[in-house]
Parts: C-alpha cells; structure tokens; sequence
C-alpha cells in the first residue's frame, strides 16, 4: 500500500470516527442510574427520571460563596430568558454530599428563592464519585484552613460547567456556568425541542 | 457745558466702577459663605450581599473609590453580621477549574476604583451571626491605613 493511500485511510477512518460519535453528543447517560437525593429527601434516578424533557445539569456545592452562587444566578438567568420554560429542568448536583444533605439544599434553594422548576440534588456520600467521574466533574478539598483546626472547613477546586441533556439522556453540548449567555443556550434548548 | 459733561461721566463711571465691584464683591461674599473644603475620601458603593444561614458562609460585594489624594491599603474587614470577615478571589485554573485563594493585599492609588465583584474578589463572611435573607441589610466595615475606617450599608439580595 502507498504512502499516499495509507494517509488517506487513516484519514478517512478518523473522520469516520468523529462522525459516528457525533460531536453534540458529549455523555452517554441513557442507559445509566445513580440515585441520587433530592432536597426534600425523596430519592430520584438520575437521569431516568428526568427523560422525556430537557435537562440544563450543573455542579455545585452550598458552602461555595462565590463562583456557585454566581452559576445559580447564571440557571435563573437562563430560565428567565426563555419564552416558554415547559419541559425544561433546572438541576443543580452538589459534589459535596458529605456537607450538602438535603436539608442544607432546601436551605439554599429557599435562600435563592429557586421555584419548582429547580431540582438540587445530593449524594450518598460514598457514591458521588461515580457520577462525577462519569461527567468529568471536578470536585477537589482545598483548605483554606491552614492551620488544620476544622476539617469540616474547607473551600473547593472545581469545574464550572453546565450540561445540556436532552430527552434521552444524551449530554448533547456544555458551557462554562458562570459565564455563558441566556441566549446561547437559550438557542440551543429551541434546537433540541426542534428535534 | 464741557465741563460739566466730563463731570457727569466721571461720575456715572465712578458709579459703575462702585456698584460694579460692589456687586462682584457681594456675590464672591455669598460663594464663599457657600464654600466648603471638600476633603477627597475613600468612598464605598454598590455594596451588596449574598443571603445566608445562621452559622454558614455569605459573600458581599462593593465598589472602593479612592477620592484621596494619596495611595491607600485596604487593610482589615469586618460586618456586624459575621463573625469573620476575609477578602478572596475566585480564581480560574489552566484546567478550566475554578478555585479560591486569600486576596493580596490591596492597595489602591489615588483616583483609582477597587471592585470587588462576583467571580473575583469577595468579602467572604463565615460564621454568621443571623440569618440574612432577602430585604436584610448588614454593616461592612473597611480599615484603610491613611483612611481609617469607613462604614457602609448593604442590603441582602440575590444577583440577577
């Protein structure tokens, strides 16, 4: 086989590659569960509970002061910019359990006044990583504590993103949560209800 | 005739010269009964707060003006609403995380803002004293080496 020939068939078989995963769609979560609580304690299947609708999906944790509560604002923001907000969940994950039980999320949820469209969720403790891992969420312990006296203290490095998942729970695209625009995800939602 | 002429133009110019300076003399009376030495200041606005729970964490925001003619340096922070108060910065990482770090010391010249806004510097309030929700308002006392310290008002509420 030429040289010629053999470049044009790996080229070929990459570009084959890339077309048959189909670059909007990020995450396979269709056939995945992980149970996750909600913050009136009620446990729901994630994603299965959510098909059928269209999912914006982000990652917070409740003793963040700034940049989550800045992500909150950003989903409130985007639900206000839509026309019709039927069929649309606002999902907000918390990637530290051990802290975040569902109380302390009502707690948030009431603090932001977040209607019922809004859905935060918590983990078993032992079993958030799963989740994350899948969805290549970041979530580390740094303290700020630096004397060590409160290992209950702590800050955290983190991702800032948010997840559009479709009907079937296919993540189709995402965005940095804090910064994007209303807009832009505000067309990509009217591109998915167009499906 | 002529010289009576020249009289009354001396006159009535003598007269002008009079009530005019008198005039001028009258209003710079009165500006200057209105005059006050306005000394430049640092000035604090825009300050506002994130809600939170009794014993949790909060972040306020505001807008530092150094009207002085010096440079200053933000030295310490305080609210009657916390039991702590520190200045971080939320930082984004090369990996497209985002962390937070204690704030440099800041120092801000003559003429020149500090904003400390979302996603950037923030006073973060830990161990709070109260719930503070929506409507409640907070004092944040700022400390500034030449200034002193310089107290303002900020209501709860929750960013658009």
């Amino acid at each position: 086989m030429s040289p010629t020939l053999k470049s044009l068939l790996v080229s070929l078989l990459i570009i084959a590659t890339f077309t048959a995963c189909g670059p909007d769609t990020l995450y396979d979560l269709s056939g995945d569960t992980f149970q996750l609580r909600n913050s009136d304690s009620t446990q729901v299947n994630f994603p299965g509970d959510f098909k059928g609708d269209i999912s914006l999906v982000t990652f917070i944790y409740t003793n963040c002061p700034d940049v989550c509560p800045v992500i909150t604002a950003n989903m409130t923001n985007i639900q206000r910019a839509l026309d019709d907000t039927s069929g649309v969940n606002f999902i907000e994950i918390s990637f530290d359990p051990k802290r975040d039980s569902p109380s302390t999320l009502k707690e948030y949820r009431d603090l932001y006044e977040l209607n019922e469209q809004f859905t935060m969720l918590t983990s078993h403790p032992n079993d958030s990583d799963v989740l994350l891992d899948k969805l290549d969420i970041v979530a580390e312990k740094a303290i700020i504590d630096s004397l060590g006296h409160d290992s209950t203290n702590y800050a955290m490095r983190h991702s800032n993103t948010l997840y559009l998942m479709d009907r079937d729970g296919y993540i189709r695209t995402e965005y940095p949560a804090h910064r994007v625009t209303p807009e832009h995800v505000k067309d990509d939602i009217n591109y998915l209800r167009s499906e | 005739m002529k010289s009576i002429t020249h009289f009354l133009l001396i006159l009535l110019s003598g007269c002008l010269l009079f009530f005019g300076c008198s005039s001028e003399s009258n209003s710079s009376n009165e500006s200057d009964s209105k005059k006050e030495v306005v000394l430049g200041k640092i000035a604090l606005d825009n300050a506002w707060a994130r809600p939170g729970s009794q014993q949790g964490k909060s972040a306020a925001y505001l807008r530092i003006s150094n009207g002085t003619a010096s440079t200053d340096t933000l030295l310490s922070f305080s609210s009657n609403a916390a039991e702590s108060v520190e200045l971080h910065k939320s930082i984004e990482n090369d990996d497209g995380t985002t962390s937070m770090q204690p704030a440099d010391e800041q120092v801000i010249p003559s003429g020149e803002k500090l904003h400390i806004e979302p996603g950037g510097l923030h006073l973060m309030l830990t161990n709070l004293k109260r719930d503070m929700a929506v409507g409640d308002s907070l004092q944040i006392t700022l400390e500034f080496a030449r200034a002193g310290t310089v107290t303002t008002t900020a209501p709860v509420q929750i960013q658009n």
